[in-house]
This record gives C-alpha cells, sequence and structure tokens, in this order.
C-alpha cells in the first residue's frame, strides 16, 4: 500500500516535470524559448488549444468518428480472424496451401496499402475500417491459428475417454483453448486498429482525428497537431487499460493470475 | 465391466513393434495391475482399450473386447489432464456434462466426490492454484463422478511424492472398495502394484508381452500403510522382482 501511494507519486511527478520542461524549453513562464513552439508546441497553448477544439463541439465529432472506425476494424478483424484462424486450423492442408499467401500479405507494410485501400473504398469510413480490420484481422488469425494447433492433446483425449465426441471436444477443450491465445492479443488489436483508424484518415478522409491533424499540419498549426497527438494518447491508453482489464477478467484462470 | 485381451499384437506404421501376442482377461470388478519396465507399451495398451489410438498409425491384430459400452470407461492420466480454464467443480462435472446430466445433479455429484477425495472446500480453485497431489484427486473424482464401470489409470500417481503417493494409493483403495468399477492399473513401481492390486500382470519388454501373472492374496480392505514392510508383503516383493529383475535389467542394457 505504502509502495503503491509511492509509486503514483513518483509517476504524478514524472509526468508533471514533462509538461513543465516542455513549457520552459517552449518559451513558457516568461523565458526566452530554447525550440520555437512551432516545432515542438507548448502545453499551456496545446490544452488551450484542446479546450477550443473541444468547446466548438468538433473534438467529439471527429473522436466518434475515429473512434467508430477503430472499433468496426476491430470488431470485423477479430471475427474474421477467428473464423479464418480455426477454419486454417481445422483443414490443415488447406492451410498449407494458402501459407505463402497469407504470410505474404502479412509481411506487406498494411500501411503502404492505405492507399490503394481508400482509392477502392472511398474517403468514407468504408476505408478506414478496411485498413483497422486489416491489421488487427491477422494478429487475430494467426493468434487463433496458433491456438487450435497448440490444443493439449491430453485434453482431447481426456474429454474423448469421457464419451465426448468432436462438438464436446470443440466446446469444452478447443473453443477455450483459441480464445485464451485470442483474448491475450487483445491489448495489441487495441492499439493497431486505432493505428489503423487514424492512417486511413490520413490518406483520404472528410472528418477524425487523423483527418483533422493532417489538415493542421498542412497549415503549420503545430498547437493543434500536438493537441491532437495527446488525445490520441488518452484516448490509447484508456482503450488498453480497458481492453487490459476484460484480458484479466477472462484469462484469471492462468498460472500467476490473481489468487482468491 | 469385463475386459477380455485375445492375442493382441500392435505395431507402429513406422515400424516399432510394441506389443506382441498379449492375453489377459480382466474380471468385472477386479483390480489389475499392470507391471513392466520403461517403454514396454503398458500405456499404449490402456490406449488401445481405450479406442485412443490413431489408426492411421497404428497397426493393430488379434481383438479387444469389452463387457459393456466404450462410454462407460474412465482414464485417470500420467499427467492430471484438467481443463485449465475450468474450476475445480467444473472440471468435475465435465463427464456429467458430457453425458447430459442436469445442472443440479451434476453439482450434487461433483461436491460429493470432491468431499470423498478429500477437497471439500477447493471447489472454486483452479488448478494451477492446487498442489500436483491435489490435482491428481481432482481427475480422479473427475473419473468417478460419472461412475465408470471400467477405469484406466496410467501411472496416476508417479509424478508424486513418497507421501503423497502413499496417502492417495489408500485413498484410490477405499474408494475402489466402495465402488463395483473394475481398474487396470499401470505402474513401474512393484510396490505400488502389490499394495493396490489383486492380481499383477508382469509385461516384459519391448515388444510387451505377458511375462506372467501374479495373484496377491491380501485380503480386502487393505491399508498400504500397514501392509508396507509386513512380512507377506516382502514375500511378494522378493517372488515378483525375480521376474521383473530382468526385464528392468535387459531394458537398461538396449
Amino acid at each position: 500500500m505504502r509502495r503503491a501511494l509511492t509509486l503514483a507519486a513518483a509517476r504524478v511527478a514524472l509526468i508533471a516535470f514533462v509538461f513543465v520542461a516542455w513549457e520552459a524549453v517552449t518559451g513558457g513562464f516568461g523565458l526566452r524559448p530554447l525550440v520555437d513552439p512551432i516545432v515542438l508546441g507548448r502545453p499551456s497553448l496545446v490544452f488551450a488549444d484542446l479546450y477550443e477544439y473541444a468547446r466548438g463541439g468538433l473534438l467529439l465529432t471527429d473522436s466518434v468518428a475515429t473512434l467508430e472506425a477503430a472499433l468496426a476494424g476491430l470488431v470485423l478483424g477479430m471475427l474474421g480472424g477467428v473464423g479464418l484462424g480455426l477454419a486454417f486450423g481445422y483443414w490443415r492442408t488447406v492451410a498449407d496451401v494458402f501459407d505463402p499467401i497469407i504470410a505474404g500479405l502479412n509481411s506487406l507494410p498494411r500501411v503502404a496499402m492505405a492507399p490503394v485501400l481508400i482509392l477502392w473504398f472511398g474517403l468514407g469510413i468504408a476505408s478506414k475500417i478496411v485498413v483497422s480490420f486489416s491489421l488487427v484481422f491477422f494478429i487475430i488469425f494467426y493468434n487463433t491459428y496458433l491456438g487450435v494447433r497448440s490444443v493439449d492433446a491430453e485434453l482431447v483425449k481426456a474429454v474423448r475417454v469421457m464419451g465426448g465426441g468432436r462438438l464436446a471436444v470443440a466446446r469444452f477443450v478447443l473453443l477455450p483453448s483459441v480464445f485464451s491465445w485470442i483474448f491475450a492479443a487483445l491489448r495489441t488489436s487495441v492499439s493497431f486498429a486505432l493505428a489503423g483508424a487514424v492512417v486511413g484518415e490520413f490518406v483520404g478522409s472528410t472528418t477524425g482525428l487523423g483527418y483533422r491533424m493532417v489538415i493542421a499540419t498542412g497549415l503549420l498549426q503545430t498547437t493543434r497537431v500536438y493537441a491532437i497527438l495527446l488525445l490520441l494518447m488518452i484516448i490509447a491508453v484508456s482503450l488498453i487499460a480497458i481492453a487490459k482489464r476484460v484480458e484479466e477478467r477472462l484469462l484469471r484462470w492462468r498460472p500467476g493470475g490473481p489468487l482468491e | 465391466m469385463r475386459v477380455e485381451i485375445e492375442a493382441l499384437s500392435l505395431r507402429f506404421r513406422n515400424g516399432v513393434e510394441v506389443l506382441r501376442d498379449v492375453d489377459l482377461s480382466v474380471g468385472a470388478g477386479e483390480f489389475v495391475a499392470l507391471l513392466g519396465p520403461s517403454g514396454c507399451g503398458k500405456s499404449t495398451l490402456l490406449n488401445a482399450i481405450a479406442d485412443l489410438l490413431d489408426p492411421a498409425l497404428v497397426e493393430t491384430r488379434g481383438a479387444i473386447r469389452l463387457g459393456g459400452d466404450r462410454h462407460e470407461l474412465g482414464y485417470v492420466f500420467q499427467r492430471d489432464a484438467l481443463l485449465p480454464w475450468r474450476r475445480v467443480r467444473d472440471n468435475v462435472e465435465l463427464g456429467l456434462q458430457i453425458r447430459g446430466v442436469a445442472a443440479r445433479e451434476r453439482r450434487r455429484r461433483a461436491d460429493e466426490l470432491l468431499a470423498l477425495v478429500g477437497l471439500s472446500g477447493f471447489e472454486a480453485y483452479y488448478p494451477h492454484q492446487l498442489s500436483g497431489g491435489m490435482r491428481q484427486r481432482v481427475a480422479l473424482a473427475r473419473t468417478l463422478a460419472y461412475d465408470p464401470q471400467l477405469t484406466l489409470m496410467d501411472e496416476p500417481f508417479g509424478a508424486l511424492d513418497a507421501q503423497n503417493r502413499l496417502i492417495l494409493q489408500a485413498e484410490l483403495l477405499r474408494i475402489w472398495e466402495r465402488t463395483s468399477t473394475t481398474v487396470l492399473f499401470v505402474t513401474h513401481d512393484l510396490a505400488e502394484a502389490i499394495l493396490l492390486a489383486q492380481r499383477v500382470v508382469v509385461l516384459s519388454r519391448r515388444p510387451g508381452t505377458v511375462k506372467r501373472v501374479y495373484e496377491i492374496p491380501l485380503p480386502h480392505p487393505r491399508d498400504p500403510f500397514e501392509l508396507r514392510g509386513s512380512a507377506e508383503f516382502t514375500r511378494l516383493e522378493g517372488t515378483i522382482w525375480s521376474t521383473l529383475r530382468d526385464e528392468f535389467r535387459d531394458g537398461a542394457r538396449q
């Protein structure tokens, strides 16, 4: 308890220090700026801008647009990844045939595909969902596939001896085993989903945080760029914290999980 | 459940001959130990009885006849094979759940079995929170929960320390004496075989075949703590060891 408090205090102090130093270096507190705020922004200006951004309601609209695309990409990516992962795990021969294609697509820097995807799916939300999906899909697909392949043969035997058929094996061994692999990849998937949506907005869109950032960069509105970066960081940290809670809840049966 | 094994030969398709002309007859309710050196095919024999061998990998000749439904069969593995994501109680309920027993009845039965193996109070634990001995008790409870007519055990206490092993042997005896299940118990521990079984079947080294069968004329109920070190136990140990010794020694030479 004592240690936890000390830790929290130290963390808050560190973050405060970073902001104060940032403010000082960029000409805050009446000091002579070492770095032009055009390059590095300045926290006081950034927060003021964030307030301005929020007041018009634009911040909410943009955030919702980005989060919608990220969430849709996450859900679809997970569904698709699980589906294909299960299918490939089940039909090994098909998996072996498709292996080079999957490996090729996966090794492709998918962010570089974004312009093409915008071309295919337009400036609307669909193309952002697709970019986000393409990032999430492969993580989940590989985890599912590995999950199926690494199912403990001893557990399958145990269920079969008890009179369980294919369905029972799938229900009691295969799926729980696969889900544990998927949930272990949840945090990574969430941050990739967000990254995918923002990159999609960079390349071509009419709304969203990524879009607003590109516009601001073009107009050299550095303060706005930093405001959005800060906002994205807060959103990502929150989402990952939620994913972590979900993960811990669902995987509490694991060794090293919390005792009750 | 009766088990009749007739001239059973078994070889892996990669050429390794595991069992050769095994003949064995086990009566309903009997407790038989299969004793042999490592790699003599004891476990494979159990897997053959449980129909767990992949015919693509294994070639079998001869016959295995069971005096009942293969689904009335229980198997306690060397590793406990508990589902790690299920709590202790849900693990014990698994066989009943597969059989479509209603939730309330499952729970009653699981709690009853957990009490029998001395694990009341641990219903809500996950397997990783238990010691090896406790996990093996859960595995035992899980198997007995659906009342199998034939229980196959593959060195179930092999991974335990000497003290826990003796305790679990005593508990297994106590439970078996109360049920009607037939037990086929694989072990390479001579003392364990004598303490538990009514008959000890000594298998030769690979390819495994029945070398000799010994009756163990110790009356049930037995107390392994008392039996160990008794004159009768020592005499049996000496007799069976004379057969087993050569198999162990030659196995080491291979």
